[in-house]
């Protein structure tokens, strides 16, 4: 009886603890968000008033979704899928005004690509909520949402005609067959996690997920950006509008001292737990699993802190760059990326927090395990021909445009690196009869590689080559 | 271990799935390690030289590291995957053609006794059996037909049955690229560059292998530039580009069109497609200011490079030399580059009496030909230059190869993952205390979960058809099932 009611006192004060980080999270992006948004002219149903409005819906729905993951009131899901719904409605409007001002799909550069992945993920969502009855996917899907709109806010958006090698009907073609697969992959990850929660593996297990996610995530942007201590950002010339360039296709660096060190030590305290959870599976020692736990809040405070001196110091504030005299100011606008992978780890954390107060209530609003099982392999059967026609489409358009189908470029490569998890994905299943776990672990395998053809390609590839220079 | 035994293992190891999915790991990890060490197909050498020591670099190429996708070992892999996708097909092929072929329609006490899913519902009289249960599985789509065998008699019902040939599809598509690709296009294929300016023809394109060396390749025609030109947008970003090009063949034009990017020429297997375009140092006109040292108005005169004009007072101009780069010795005027830096141009002033006087203006250098014996002082006031296209030029016809693979997969796949071949059998069978049963079994060789739902439903349709006989054979029933299911 005693040690019931110590539970359930712990995690009362674990979800009050949530709702702080959170309404810190919260705060802070909102700051962002406000820092960054440009004036809002043009008609009241236009493109940049819809946007905001799908994104203030966003917001609202989120908070719902995870809220209903923290109670477990069956209202709150109601009101997050409608203000989902009318978000999305909004959305659509975005979408639809932008096409018609710039007389094409939006699928160009990456805010418009990005316009499109959330009205994907948004629509996914709600039909996941309405034709499978999976009511929590929201709270994984829709955050998001939220960070690829805050993202976009960042990203430039002016309509601009398309250069020549993107005049090809096969643009349209191929990015749609990507972003629907690509967020049908998104669904069937989430939908994999589900599954291993309800499969009742151990809230450990998902603590080192989570902790290794997070490793990757300051990793990256450690080996891309670390200079001697100092965090290198993109500078950014803030009368001019633009991005500073060394030349063409290579943006000055600039330094913010001492930043580095500070991300270096919130990759450690990412870390941690992580070699706890590994020392403590070794030993057989329950007390280490403890201590990985409080490690995780730890390294949740660090990222938080980091977050918000980072966006602090970007903001204010003239450096030195190692590659050009002077000094040169910087903006959140310059390094969407940067900001969107520090967001990104904030928000598994939360999402593992989540998981380790309200497992229970969690485990009671999912579908049962089968069904999870099932639907994910329904739904990565529904993303796979069209990761396929999506890889053909390309080859053809490369043919159009340069000179050969293949040429091995990386994105290329991961897109088959991609094509071959999925591949044995289905092969196992298929002709193996793989479920459950280990088809779990395969479905998220193949989302890891579709994130990294997606961001890290684009972004830590070219910049490995680059720093391999200095 | 005699030969026949060697033999047997090896089989026995290609046709594992196993192994073909051990090769496919293997491509793929060495694909992601391609994309993270820089390449030298795609990467300029300097920027191989910025990022590797020369150490490195020498251990990185002769791993064949610079050049995964096409180093020896990387195509090994290919083509062992390849193998074991051959092998699997010959190994299963056999079996896959029985059941397409010739399937087993009559289900036996054996074949009873394997099926995951099955039901006895007792009955009352043999036909009126038969009739209900083929209502029953034609209203869910089956089309039973009945069969006779050894004596005894049944229904066989089943649907998609060309669902079993689709992996077969899959895995030749996956052959058909791998061919196009690496066989026909590894040897046959090539890709290269060519710069045409305009009015000129070019027949011999430079090719760049894949160690970063330069060979030429003489093409069976030639091309000639008609025109080129570049249009932007008002805020100057590039619109378009595009080539007039003309096709020669043994001295006679054979094709012409204009290309762009995106909208690439092709000729007998041959693409040529717009890849960069840029002005060379030669120009198609110069116009001159030309001001009559008698004090008269000046007049401006448009000459063709090699051609001439005629100025107010009758006297002809032409244009003897351009030079795009000059720098002077011993007296003479020579040119060192052929980026127009530092032009110079060498006039010809002919008078009525046909002599003619040679002037020199140096553009950076004052720009005239004052101080030098003329009526006229002249300067140049602009240049129309010749645009250069740059033009790619490959021949894969390795692509039809791709196209077929690519076709096939796409039909193939989604009847590989969505069809699946459903068989149903029902037979009246006897218990030894001369009880009836309608007893029905079914299989599907995919998603067999979803065909156990199904079965479910034909399950209890039949139930309720047969409902009046059911009922007294409940108990009997399950008891059958449990030993059915032991």
């Amino acid at each position: 009886m005693s040690e019931a009611q110590v539970e359930r006192q712990r995690a009362a004060s674990g979800a009050t603890l949530l709702v702080l980080v959170g309404l810190g999270i919260a705060f802070a992006l909102l700051v962002a968000f406000l820092a960054a948004a440009k004036t809002h002219s043009g008609p009241i149903f236009g493109e940049a008033n819809m946007l905001y409005t799908a994104l203030v819906l966003y917001v609202g729905a989120s908070t719902l979704y995870v809220g209903y993951g923290v109670t477990g009131i069956e209202r709150q899901v109601n009101s997050a899928s409608l203000l989902t719904a009318i978000g999305f409605v909004a959305n659509t409007a975005a979408v639809a005004h932008r096409w018609s001002i710039a007389g094409r799909p939006p699928f160009s550069n990456m805010y418009e690509m990005l316009l499109s992945f959330v009205w994907t993920l948004a629509l996914m969502t709600l039909i996941a909520e309405r034709q499978y009855k999976v009511k929590i996917i929201g709270s994984i899907t829709m955050p998001i949402t939220v960070i690829s709109v805050i993202l976009m806010q960042l990203l430039p958006s002016d309509v601009r005609p398309l250069v020549p090698a993107l005049q090809s009907t096969w643009l349209q073609v191929h990015v749609t067959l990507a972003m629907l697969s690509y967020a049908a992959c998104a669904l069937s990850f989430a939908l994999a996690i589900m599954f291993l929660i309800k499969d009742n593996m151990k809230t450990e297990s998902f603590q080192a997920l989570t902790s290794a996610g997070m490793v990757a995530v300051y990793a990256a942007v450690l080996l891309t950006r670390f200079r001697a201590g100092a965090l290198a950002v993109t500078a950014y010339d803030l009368e001019g509008k633009s991005e500073v360039m060394i030349s063409r296709g290579r943006p000055l660096f600039i330094q913010i001292p001492d930043l580095g060190w500070l991300y270096l030590l919130v990759l450690l305290s990412a870390l941690a737990p992580l070699v706890l959870y590994i020392a403590g599976q070794v030993k057989k020692n329950q007390l280490l699993f403890d201590y990985a736990s409080k490690g995780m809040f730890v390294t949740l405070m660090l990222q938080a802190a980091g977050l918000a001196i980072f966006m602090a110091r970007v903001r204010t504030g003239h450096y030195g760059s190692a590659e050009a005299n002077g000094l040169y100011t910087s903006a959140l606008t310059a390094n969407p990326f940067l900001l969107a992978a520090m967001v990104g780890g904030i928000i598994i954390g939360l999402l593992y927090m989540l998981l380790l107060w309200r497992r229970e209530e969690l485990n009671r609003m999912m579908p049962s395990a089968a069904d999870l099982d099932r639907i994910t392999y329904k739904i990565i059967c529904f993303a796979f021909p069209l990761l396929t026609l999506m890889i053909a489409s390309g080859a053809y358009w490369a043919n159009q445009s340069w000179g050969t189908y293949w040429s091995w470029d990386p994105k290329e490569t991961w897109a088959a690196i991609t094509w071959l998890v999925y591949a044995g994905y289905l092969h196992m299943r298929i002709t193996r009869g793989w479920r459950g776990r280990r088809a779990a672990w395969f479905a998220i395998l193949g989302f890891c590689v579709v994130i990294f053809t997606f961001f890290g390609v684009t972004y830590l590839l070219p910049g490995l080559h680059a720093y391999a220079a200095g | 271990m005699g030969l026949e035994a060697s033999w047997n293992k090896l089989y026995r190891t290609l046709t594992s799935v196993r192994t073909g999915i051990f090769f496919i790991i293997v491509v793929g990890i060495f694909s992601a390690l391609g994309t993270v060490i820089l390449q030298r197909p795609t990467s300029e050498p300097e920027a191989m030289q910025r990022a590797y020591s020369p150490e490195t670099l020498l251990w990185l190429d002769r791993l064949g590291l610079t050049d995964i996708f096409h180093a020896w070992w990387f195509v090994a892999v290919v083509s062992m995957f390849c193998i074991c996708l051959v092998f699997v097909t010959m190994d299963r092929w056999p079996n896959t053609r029985k059941i397409y072929a010739t399937p087993v329609r009559f289900a036996g006490p054996s074949f009873r006794a394997c099926l995951p899913q099955s039901v006895q519902i007792a009955v009352a009289d043999e036909a009126g059996a038969y009739s209900t249960a083929e209502r029953v599985l034609s209203s869910f789509g089956f089309k039973p037909e009945r069969v006779t065998e050894e004596g005894a008699t049944g229904l066989y019902a089943e649907k998609q049955r060309f669902s079993v040939l689709a992996v077969y599809l899959v895995h030749l598509s996956l052959l058909f690229i791998f061919a196009g690709y690496y066989i026909v296009d590894g040897i046959v294929g090539y890709r290269g560059n060519v710069m045409v300016p305009e009015g000129q023809a070019r027949g011999q394109i430079t090719l760049r292998d894949n160690r970063g060396g330069e060979s030429k390749k003489t093409l069976p025609f030639l091309i000639r530039c008609d025109g080129a030109g570049e249009e932007t947008y008002a805020d100057g970003r590039p619109k378009k580009w595009w080539s007039k090009l003309a096709l020669i063949e043994n001295g006679k034009e054979v094709a012409s069109k204009t290309i762009a990017v995106n909208d690439p020429f092709v000729y007998k297997g041959i693409r040529i497609y717009q890849a960069s375009m840029g002005q060379t140092g030669t120009p198609k006109t110069l116009t001159f200011t030309a001001t009559p040292k008698n004090g008269g108005a000046p007049e401006i005169i448009r000459i063709p490079l090699n051609g001439q004009a005629t100025l107010a007072d009758g006297e002809s101009l032409s244009v003897l030399r351009w030079v795009p780069d000059f720098y002077i010795q011993d007296n003479e005027v020579y040119n060192k580059s052929n980026f127009p830096d530092n032009p110079a141009v060498e006039l010809g002033l002919t008078n009525a009496r046909g002599e003619t006087k040679k002037l020199w203006i140096f553009y950076l250098q004052g720009n005239t030909t004052r101080g030098q014996d003329a009526p006229y002082e002249f300067a140049i006031r602009g240049a129309q230059m010749t645009q250069f296209t740059g033009l790619q030029i490959s021949h894969h016809p390795g692509q039809y190869g791709v196209w077929v693979g690519v076709v096939l997969m796409a039909f193939g796949l989604p009847i590989a993952f969505y069809a699946q071949h459903q068989r149903i059998w029902t037979t009246i069978v006897g218990d030894d205390r001369g009880g009836k049963f309608l007893w029905m079994g079914g299989i599907a060789n995919k998603n067999r979960d979803r065909f156990q739902n199904k079965f479910e439903q034909i399950k209890t349709a039949l139930q309720k058809e047969l409902g009046a006989n059911a009922a007294d054979g409940n108990a009997r029933k399950r008891e059958e099932k449990t030993l059915t299911k032991a």
